[in-house]
C-alpha cells in the first residue's frame, strides 16, 4: 500500500481533492441523495470489491487496477468526509451569525 | 452524525470524474510499474545463482521462472521476489535443475575449432570453463555447447581444467568425464605428447580414473647409407643425449661411411628403441645400400645385401632378434656380382677396405665381433670376386702378454676369419691363415693408439 501511495500519489491527491470539493458542496447542495437502498447496495458491491482484492482473487493487471480503483475511491471517500466536514462548521457559523440563507432541510 | 450521512448521499456526482481519472491513472501508470517490479525483481535476484531466469509482470503479480541449483536456492529466489514492495502475488514457476546421472563433460578439439559440451554444475563454472578455453586455445574458436546440470563429482572444476589444459596438446581429440572417470583420445601435436599428457593425467584429483588412449606422431628414426658418396646419414629422433652418442658411437663401428648425424632428441620414444635401433644398423652395416626405416615399433630395412648368404642371413636373422611386439618388414635383395679381377686389383681392394678399419674380436679371444660383421661382408665381397691365387690371412696382436699366447691367439683369429669366409661360401683350399703374433708391428706399441694399429688381420693375396 505505501509503494502504491509513493508511486501514485499524483493520481491520489487529485481524488483527494476531488473528494474536498465534493464534500464541500455536498453539505448546500439541492438535489436528491442516493436512495437507502441504492447506498445500501453500493456498499454491500464496495465491500466485495475490498474483499476481493485483499483476498487477491483478481489476476494480473485486473487485479491492479480494482487495487488502484478502491485507494482512489477510499481517498476520494476522505476527501469527500474532510469537505463536508470543514462546510459543515463554516456553514454552522454563519447560522449562529444570523444568516438565514441556509436551512438544514434536504437540499 | 446524521447529518454525515445526509451528506455522503450526495458524493456520488463525484464518482464520475473519480472514474475518469481512475481509467486514466490505469492507463498511465500500468506499463511502469510492471517494468519498476520487474527491474526490483531483477535486483533482488542479483546475488542468486539461478538458470534461465525469466520475470514477467502482469499488474502488481510477477511471474517467475527459473531453474535452481539446490532448493533452499530455490524457496530463497522466491522469497527474494515476494519480498520486493509492490508486488502482490508471485506465481511461482522455478524448478531444480535437471540432475545428470551420468554427470558427462566434453571438450573435443577439432581442427581450427574447440568445442565444450556435456554439462556443467554451475553457471559461474561453466563462465570459469570457458575462460580456461579460451586462454589456453587462443586464436581458436570455442563453440560452447554446455548446458546446466546437478550432479556433478567433488572437484569436478579442477579436473575438467586439467584436461582443458591437456586437450591442448592435442592436435585432435576428445577428452570426457563422466562422473569420476576420465576418457581422453585423440593424436598427440608433438612426438612426446603421449607421454607429457600420461604423465599430467597422474595430477587428476583424487578418485579419478583414467583412460586415454592418445595417439602420436610416429616416434620414427631413419638411417640411410649410401656407397657413391661414402656417407651414413642418421635423421629423425632419439629419446635422449645419451642414447643419442650410444648410438652415434654404434654406428662408427658398424660402418666405414662418414657419418652425417641429423638426430634430435624427443620423448615418445617406444620400449627398447635404443637396442633394437643398434641391432638394426647391424643388419643395414651388410648392406651394400639400404635404408632403414624404425618408426615406432615397424622395423623396415631395404637394400642390396653384398652377397646371397648375407641377404638370406639379414632376411632371417633381424626379425628373430627384435624384442616381442616389433614388427619387421625387410625389403632385401642381393648385388649383381661384380665382374671378377685378378689378384693385384684383388690385393688393391682388400687394402683399401682395410685401410680405414679393421676386424675387430672379444679382447683376448678369437670370437669376431658382431659390429665387424658389415666389413667382413665387404672382404667376403671382394674375396669372391678373386677368382684365382692365394689369400693370406694373417693375424696379428700387439705386444701385451705372454708372446706365444699371442701368436696362438693370432694364429686363431685368422683361422675365424676364414671360417667366416668358407661359411660364406668360398672353398677353404684358397685361404692360408697365419699368425705372427706381436712380431710384426705397424706402429709403436707404447701408446693405446699404436697397439690398435698392430692388432689387425691383414688379406695378402699371392699368385
Amino acid at each position: 500500500m505505501v509503494y502504491l501511495a509513493g508511486f501514485h500519489w499524483v493520481w491520489l491527491v487529485i481524488s483527494l481533492l476531488l473528494g474536498l470539493a465534493m464534500g464541500w458542496i455536498a453539505v448546500v447542495h439541492r438535489g436528491r441523495g442516493l436512495s437507502r437502498s441504492t447506498a445500501r447496495w453500493l456498499s454491500v458491491m464496495i465491500l466485495a470489491l475490498i474483499v476481493a482484492a485483499v483476498m487477491h482473487v483478481v489476476p494480473g493487471r485486473f487485479g491492479y487496477w480494482l487495487d488502484l480503483g478502491l485507494v482512489m475511491l477510499g481517498v476520494y471517500l476522505v476527501g469527500c468526509a474532510v469537505g463536508s466536514w470543514l462546510r459543515d462548521g463554516v456553514v454552522s457559523r454563519q447560522s449562529s451569525g444570523g444568516s438565514t440563507e441556509h436551512s438544514s432541510g434536504t437540499l | 452524525m446524521r447529518g454525515f450521512f445526509r451528506w455522503s448521499g450526495k458524493w456520488w456526482p463525484g464518482i464520475i470524474p473519480l472514474t475518469v481519472l481512475w481509467g486514466l491513472a490505469a492507463w498511465t501508470t500500468t506499463a511502469p510499474l510492471e517494468a519498476d517490479l520487474s527491474a526490483q525483481a531483477a535486483a533482488a535476484l542479483k546475488d542468486s545463482v539461478l538458470d534461465k531466469t525469466t520475470i514477467s509482470a502482469a499488474g502488481r503479480d510477477i511471474t517467475f521462472s527459473a531453474d535452481a541449483f539446490s532448493e533452499q536456492e530455490r524457496s530463497n529466489a522466491v522469497a527474494s521476489v515476494e519480498a520486493v514492495p509492490g508486488v502482490r502475488r508471485v506465481n511461482d514457476r522455478t524448478a531444480l535443475v535437471a540432475e545428470a546421472k551420468p554427470f558427462v563433460w566434453t571438450i573435443e578439439r577439432g581442427v581450427g575449432k574447440v568445442t565444450l559440451g556435456g554439462s556443467a554444475p554451475l553457471p559461474v563454472v561453466r563462465n570459469k570453463l570457458l575462460d580456461a578455453a579460451r586462454a589456453r586455445f587462443a586464436g581458436i574458436d570455442i563453440a560452447d555447447r554446455m548446458d546446466l546440470k546437478r550432479g556433478a563429482s567433488p572437484r569436478f572444476e579442477a579436473a575438467a581444467i586439467l584436461l582443458i589444459g591437456e586437450t591442448s596438446k592435442l592436435k585432435t581429440g576428445k577428452a570426457t568425464i563422466s562422473d569420476l572417470t576420465v576418457n581422453l583420445s585423440g593424436m598427440a601435436r608433438e612426438l612426446g605428447g603421449r607421454e607429457a599428457i600420461a604423465a599430467a593425467l597422474k595430477n587428476l584429483p583424487e578418485g579419478y580414473s583414467v583412460a586415454d588412449d592418445i595417439q602420436a606422431p610416429p616416434y620414427v628414426f631413419e638411417a640411410n647409407k649410401d656407397p657413391v658418396s661414402g656417407v651414413l646419414t642418421l635423421t629423425g629422433y632419439v629419446p635422449d643425449n645419451a642414447i643419442h652418442a650410444a648410438i652415434v658411437a654404434s654406428a662408427g663401428r658398424k660402418f666405414g661411411e662418414k657419418i652425417v648425424d641429423k638426430l634430435k632428441a624427443s620423448l615418445g620414444a617406444p620400449a627398447g628403441f635404443d637396442a633394437v635401433v643398434t641391432r638394426a644398423l647391424r643388419s643395414l652395416s651388410r648392406l651394400s645400400t639400404g635404408r632403414l626405416v624404425v618408426s615406432d615399433r615397424n622395423v623396415e630395412l631395404s637394400g642390396d645385401a653384398l652377397y646371397d648368404l648375407a641377404g638370406k642371413q639379414i632376411r632371417a636373422d633381424l626379425p628373430k632378434d627384435l624384442p616381442r611386439g616389433w614388427e619387421t618388414k625387410t625389403d632385401v635383395s642381393v648385388k649383381p656380382s661384380a665382374s671378377p679381377v685378378d689378384p693385384t686389383v684383388c690385393q688393391q681392394l682388400f687394402g683399401e677396405l682395410l685401410e680405414r678399419r679393421t676386424i675387430q674380436f672379444e679382447a683376448g679371444q678369437a670370437t669376431l665381433l658382431l659390429d665387424s660383421i658389415g666389413l667382413l661382408d665387404q672382404l667376403t665381397e671382394t674375396a669372391l670376386r678373386c677368382q684365382t691365387g692365394i689369400i693370406e690371412i694373417v693375424g696379428h696382436t700387439d705386444s701385451d702378454g705372454d708372446a706365444s699366447f699371442n701368436q696362438t691367439l693370432s694364429e686363431r683369429r685368422a683361422q675365424a676369419v676364414v671360417d667366416f669366409l668358407v661359411k660364406a661360401g668360398l672353398p677353404p683350399n684358397r685361404f692360408t691363415p697365419i699368425g705372427h703374433g706381436s712380431t710384426q708391428p705397424i706402429a709403436a706399441n707404447d701408446t693405446d693408439e699404436g697397439k690398435a694399429k698392430n692388432r689387425r688381420i691383414d688379406f695378402i693375396v699371392r699368385q
